[in-house]
């Protein structure tokens, strides 16, 4: 009769050639047998041909509805923070979209918002829901990319402007009323929503949604990261613009940050607006069309 | 990663272990775990920044082909950035991979038997201006099986 250790070694020996393999970094054999995963609990089968409802939203997430304190110290609050779009076109795009890769999705359906409008991303309380940009009708299938240009607006509460930011910084007793109007002219062609949910999903007769989504962190960094962390090390912060502010108001358009900011903060602003445009927390290729 | 914390400590207890579950009696084996060994092949995501510094410790959800809304998977990449997941069906397996408000997801085309498609291009030419997930296929030896449900426990 075999020893147990006699026999764990004969049964060691055998799975050897496979068991050295295991963790290598090789190109896969076909040697594949499925393991027993956990089985999806539920399929979702996409049929194209038949209308659901598709809303696109627009999110600047809790920085802009909560507040934030920025890399440099200063509590940021808004009261209003206005973005211009137009041309939101979401696509059913085959391949994926690689926004790393850059171009234009190849898409099978593809559903428009032409017309330009002005959103509020500060509106509603703390909790409140990313702001509604508009419902449209669309085929059912995988909206899984996401374009918009961002434009000076016609008309509305941020005529002329691209971007209205209106809010209070405050910073160890001293507060500053800001109005900031930036009016460059951007476009942002996104892939997949990336976050807690998958989104751009649309049943026949079903619903789903779409979203914009800006960080404005990137503007102003983050005080409750590090210092050194990628978002705070490229961020303006909010020094630089309460240095320019006169009795506590800080009222400017981008001529006047070109004309007061130093040439590399207003550099660096200029290069950070391009970044703001996400889907959800992925990134997007980024195009600054002009500064006009 | 897909590696065995002091794997050969680990390859000793698994021959015991299907020894012992060989040899015992059916009655005593009532109730009592089972785990089964064999070879197969997995994809391995490995995700990073930018800057090239991984991203240790993220989150991903792994997404099979005819169900897009439901995580198959779903755990956190090692210190190097690295996750290893085995396909059970051909098609567009989708990983989203996130960290500190960051991420992405890769689309990885697998053909029969659980081979990255030739066409798949994510591991190479990516411009590095924010972050990559790049993804090869490994033979995932027969210690998988053990593994899968030692990262599950960690969940």
């Amino acid at each position: 009769m075999f020893s147990l250790k006699l026999l764990t070694r004969t049964a060691i020996a055998a799975a050897l050639p496979t068991l050295l393999l295991a963790c290598s970094p090789q190109t896969t054999t076909d040697e594949a047998t499925a393991p027993q995963a956990e089985a999806p609990t539920e399929e979702t089968t996409v049929a194209a041909g038949e209308d659901g409802e598709l809303t696109i939203r627009a999110n600047g997430e809790d920085f802009v509805r909560q507040g934030f304190v920025t890399k440099d110290g200063w509590e940021i609050s808004f009261d209003h923070l206005y973005v211009s779009l137009t041309d939101v076109t979401a696509y059913q795009s085959d391949p994926p979209y690689d926004a790393e890769a850059g171009g234009k999705p190849t898409a099978s359906e593809t559903v428009s918002i032409s017309e330009p409008m002005t959103v509020d991303l500060a509106e509603g309380d703390d909790a409140a829901e990313p702001i509604l940009v508009k419902t449209v009708q669309a085929p059912a299938g995988r909206y899984n990319a996401l374009s918009w240009k961002m434009m000076p607006a016609a008309d509305g509460p941020a005529a002329g402007q691209t971007i209205w930011m209106e809010g209070t910084a405050t910073k160890e007793g001293e507060t500053i009323d800001f109005v900031m109007k930036l009016d460059p002219t951007l476009e942002f062609v996104c892939g997949d929503f990336v976050g807690d949910e998958r989104k751009g999903i649309l049943e026949p007769s079903d619903q789903t949604d779409l979203e914009a989504t800006f960080h404005f962190d990137h503007l102003f960094g983050d005080g409750e990261a590090p210092p050194d962390d990628d978002i705070n090390t490229g961020a303006l912060g909010f020094d630089p613009l309460a240095a320019i502010a006169e009795g506590g108001t800080l009222d400017v358009d981008m001529a006047a940050l070109e004309s007061q900011l130093s040439p590399e903060q207003y550099q660096t602003l200029m290069g950070i607006l391009p970044s703001l445009g996400h889907v959800g927390e992925g990134h997007c290729e980024e195009t600054q069309l002009v500064d006009s | 990663m897909a590696c065995f914390p002091s794997w050969s400590n680990g390859l000793q207890r698994l021959g015991m272990a299907a020894i012992a579950i060989a040899l015992a009696p059916s009655a005593a084996i009532a109730h009592g775990a089972h785990i089964q060994a064999r070879t197969t092949t997995a994809v391995e995501v490995q995700a990073a920044y930018d800057t090239g510094e991984p991203m240790a410790e993220a989150s991903v959800q792994v997404f099979a082909p005819d169900d897009p809304q439901t995580p198959v998977f779903t755990g956190t990449t090692d210190a190097s950035g690295r996750y290893v997941f085995a396909p059970t069906q051909p098609g567009d397996w989708e990983v989203s991979v996130r960290q500190a408000g960051h991420g992405d997801i890769a689309v990885i085309p697998v053909e029969a038997d659980s081979v990255i498609a030739s066409s798949f291009t994510n591991d190479a030419g990516l411009s590095p201006l924010q972050r990559v997930i790049v993804a090869g296929a490994v033979t995932w030896g027969c210690i998988g099986t053990a593994l899968f449900f030692w990262r599950r426990g960690k969940q």
